[in-house]
């Protein structure tokens, strides 16, 4: 008897606790997002930032690991029903999303409420959030890429640094070979860091020559490297080797150990995503650094200037077999509103962002070396529309399953462009 | 009185006593089994549910290149380590069964603290020892080859380095088996053996080898079955590289089901594994059975 008066004890207090914020009106806000480095740092001091200004709306955010367990997760938990209501997704991911059907689409209602309009993004980033008909379903928050940072103490009397101590001169591949020599002559362990033994670095390096000699990588009808495709992706893949048998760039290099190289002064540039920024930022600003550098945007070394890039983007996840009551999606759209309008302090962490009246504002125009840089938005390459494409995707695999040894002299560039064409086919579905 | 019986009642109580089993079997074993063989006939998504597709899983899983990759990795996986790894233990075992009082259980400390190490320590340990700038097992390796090798990346390293740190992560379970194996030899065989003048090598083959033989089977057994389901180390040591030389069926299911979304395939790659696995580790057995018999 008294085991059952404390039962329902504990169930109506339970219940009422489970009331009490319904009654005080406030939002609690589910967010995921992925954001662990310093680019983590900064999403923390919006959210904070947020949730002080909003005493109605308050987000209630987790970082979980990025990649393949992040969308599993986010996969999972909102086919159940115990996903979040906001999370981070890469719109390189889009076609995969909309094939699970965990997406919602972002309505015209929905962007009232978020006071904002579709004209207000870059175009490219917008339309990376589209299903092919064109409805919304994510809203870009940023677009990064790749840049390629420099150390100039290893440029200093070359025809390689202007009189205000800027890049200049790079404007083909020859003359990026010529530099990297350059930089070795003077010193630099690597002249080029990247990273050569990891997926990301090897994908993104081999997107960006493969997409500035105008070939693609999966076609819209699913073909993989087709027509004369082939052909760019050997003479990608042969240049990547060439650095390699030259010593320009590290062998087997992880992700942390590609990093170092360039933050400890022993390479002359590295190719990395503008999320680095903050950390050489923070180093600068220690004085841990010991050299001046800046970013540019990767120079034309082939026939086109271009880059690969991705967008964070905002998507709101299916709640199981349940509708989310409106007035959360309301509340989830006040946060993205706000989010997009306060994205300056996200480009703090290196990211270009994909809100127009930020990215043309005064605020971003004098940060360095973002602006240098962000011209790049304009003729970014992004990944195929492809289920295969995208972070953590079979072509993320393959580059480090396929690009990144046949780099490092295991398999011809010829065999593995063929290995990545018969790859890539067979998980086409 | 013992044989009185009420046999309804007599039932009733076995029945009761059984069910907490049956229930438990039905629900985490029994239930999903079922659902996978179903599955593996659909296109289902990870979660919900699909078409009937009939057999084009399957006949999609025997033209796939990547699942024949696979089981010759597998196979090769497997060559690599119950072998090895039996022989070791047998051979530490002995040697430790010589040992005695502490210094015995300090032995065996030594070698089954591997094993309460969960599998993503283990990794971590090997793959920093091994790291290709800073690993300090780096300078050993290059005073026999003349070179540091990145043993993850290397396709030749890659799979006969994952089986070092399996070996060296499960070798103390099977030790354990084989001390428990050599425990039961009652001594006065050994006595009456050396009375009759029996050598040392004479010891081992006459008594010892045959009388620990069904140790010896269960050990390969247990092996296979477990390596057959390698997985963690290759997802955490070279994630099936390079250029899938490291690629094992495991890893396959795992893509297809979580990365891919492809739930019925999975399950199609799943069930042959299991299959695989039950034929090859029954026809071990019975034959290892049958080599005993000849003893």
């Amino acid at each position: 008897m008294k085991f059952r008066r404390f039962a329902q004890i504990s169930i109506l207090a339970a219940c009422a606790g489970l009331g009490a914020p319904a009654m005080a009106q406030q939002q609690t806000i589910t967010w995921w997002d992925f954001f662990a480095g310093g680019d983590g740092v900064r999403m923390k001091a919006l959210i904070k930032e947020f949730n002080d200004e909003h005493p109605d709306i308050q987000i209630n955010a987790t970082t979980l690991e990025w990649g393949v367990p992040f969308y599993t997760k986010v996969r999972t938990s909102a086919a159940v029903g115990r996903g979040p209501d906001l999370m981070t997704y890469h719109l390189s991911r889009m076609p995969l999303g909309l094939s699970e059907g965990i997406l919602t689409p972002i309505t015209q209602q929905d962007l009232d409420t978020a006071g904002l309009a579709q004209s207000d993004f870059f175009e490219s980033a917008l339309e990376a959030g589209k299903s092919p008909d064109g409805t919304l379903y994510a809203l870009p928050f940023d677009i990064h890429s790749i840049v390629l940072y420099y150390n100039k103490s290893y440029l200093e009397g070359s025809r390689f640094l202007d009189d205000q101590g800027a890049l200049t001169g790079i404007e083909s591949l020859a003359d990026f070979e010529e530099v990297m020599q350059t930089a070795a002559d003077n010193g630099a362990q690597v002249p080029l860091t990247y990273a050569t033994g990891d997926d990301g670095g090897a994908y993104r390096v081999f997107y960006t020559l493969l997409a500035q000699q105008g070939g693609t990588l999966i076609s819209d009808d699913g073909e993989i490297l087709p027509g004369d495709s082939t052909e760019k992706a050997i003479k990608a893949i042969e240049i990547m080797t060439r650095w390699h048998e030259e010593g320009w760039q590290p062998e087997q290099a992880l992700y942390e150990a590609s990093v170092a190289l360039f933050t400890s002064g022993k390479s002359a540039f590295q190719l990395n995503g503008v999320w680095e920024v903050p950390t050489m930022k923070d180093l600068e600003a220690d004085g841990n650094l010991g050299f001046e550098w800046s970013a540019v945007e990767v120079p034309k070394l082939m026939d086109t200037q271009t880059t690969w890039a991705d967008s964070h983007g905002w998507a709101i996840p299916v709640q199981g077999q349940t509708e989310m009551d409106p007035e959360k999606r309301a509340a989830v759209m006040t946060v993205i509103g706000w989010m997009e309008k306060h994205s300056i302090q996200w480009a703090e962490a290196g990211h270009i962002p994909a809100y127009k009246p930020v990215a043309e504002s005064d605020a971003f125009k004098q940060m360095q070396p973002n602006a240098t840089y962000s011209s790049l938005a304009d003729r970014a390459t992004y990944d195929p529309r492809s289920e295969l494409a995208g972070v953590a995707s079979p072509v993320y695999d393959a580059a480090l399953n396929i690009v990144s040894p046949a780099m490092h002299g295991y398999l011809s560039p010829e065999d593995a462009v063929e290995q990545i064409k018969m790859e890539l086919q067979s998980r086409m579905r | 009185m013992a044989m009185i019986r009420n046999k309804p009642r007599h039932r009733l109580i076995a029945f009761t006593l059984i069910i907490p089993f049956v229930a438990i079997f039905a629900l985490v074993f029994a239930y999903p089994v079922i659902e996978v063989v179903r599955m593996s006939f659909t296109d289902a998504p990870l979660i919900g549910g699909g078409n009937w597709v009939g057999l084009d899983n399957y006949k999609r899983l025997f033209s796939d290149n990547l699942f024949y990759t696979s089981m010759k990795n597998n196979g090769y996986f497997v060559l690599l380590t119950v072998l090895p790894t039996t022989i070791i233990a047998l051979v530490i075992s002995l040697a430790v069964n010589r040992l005695s009082g502490r210094m015995q259980a300090l032995a065996l400390v030594m070698f089954f603290t591997p094993y309460v190490l969960p599998v993503s320590v283990v990794t971590q340990i090997w793959a920093w020892m091994l790291d290709f700038q800073f690993g300090i097992l780096q300078p050993v390796i290059e005073a026999v080859t003349g070179k540091p090798v990145p043993v993850f990346k290397n396709p030749y390293w890659v799979m006969p380095s994952v089986a070092v740190v399996t070996i060296w992560w499960t070798n103390g379970f099977n030790v354990l088996l084989f001390i428990a194996g050599l425990r039961n030899i009652p001594e006065d065989l050994y006595e009456a053996a050396r009375l009759d003048g029996a050598t040392r090598r004479q010891l081992f083959f006459k008594v010892t080898w045959p009388l620990l033989w069904p140790v010896t089977a269960l050990v390969l057994t247990l092996q296979l079955i477990l390596q057959l389901k390698i997985f963690d180390q290759i997802y955490l040591l070279s994630d099936g590289g390079p250029f899938n030389s490291s690629y094992v069926l495991l890893l396959m299911v795992y893509r297809e089901a979580f990365q891919l979304n492809h739930g019925g395939y999975a399950a199609a790659i799943s069930l042959v594994l299991f299959l695989l696995i039950v034929v090859i580790s029954v026809l071990q057995f019975q034959l290892l059975r049958m080599g005993g018999r000849d003893k």
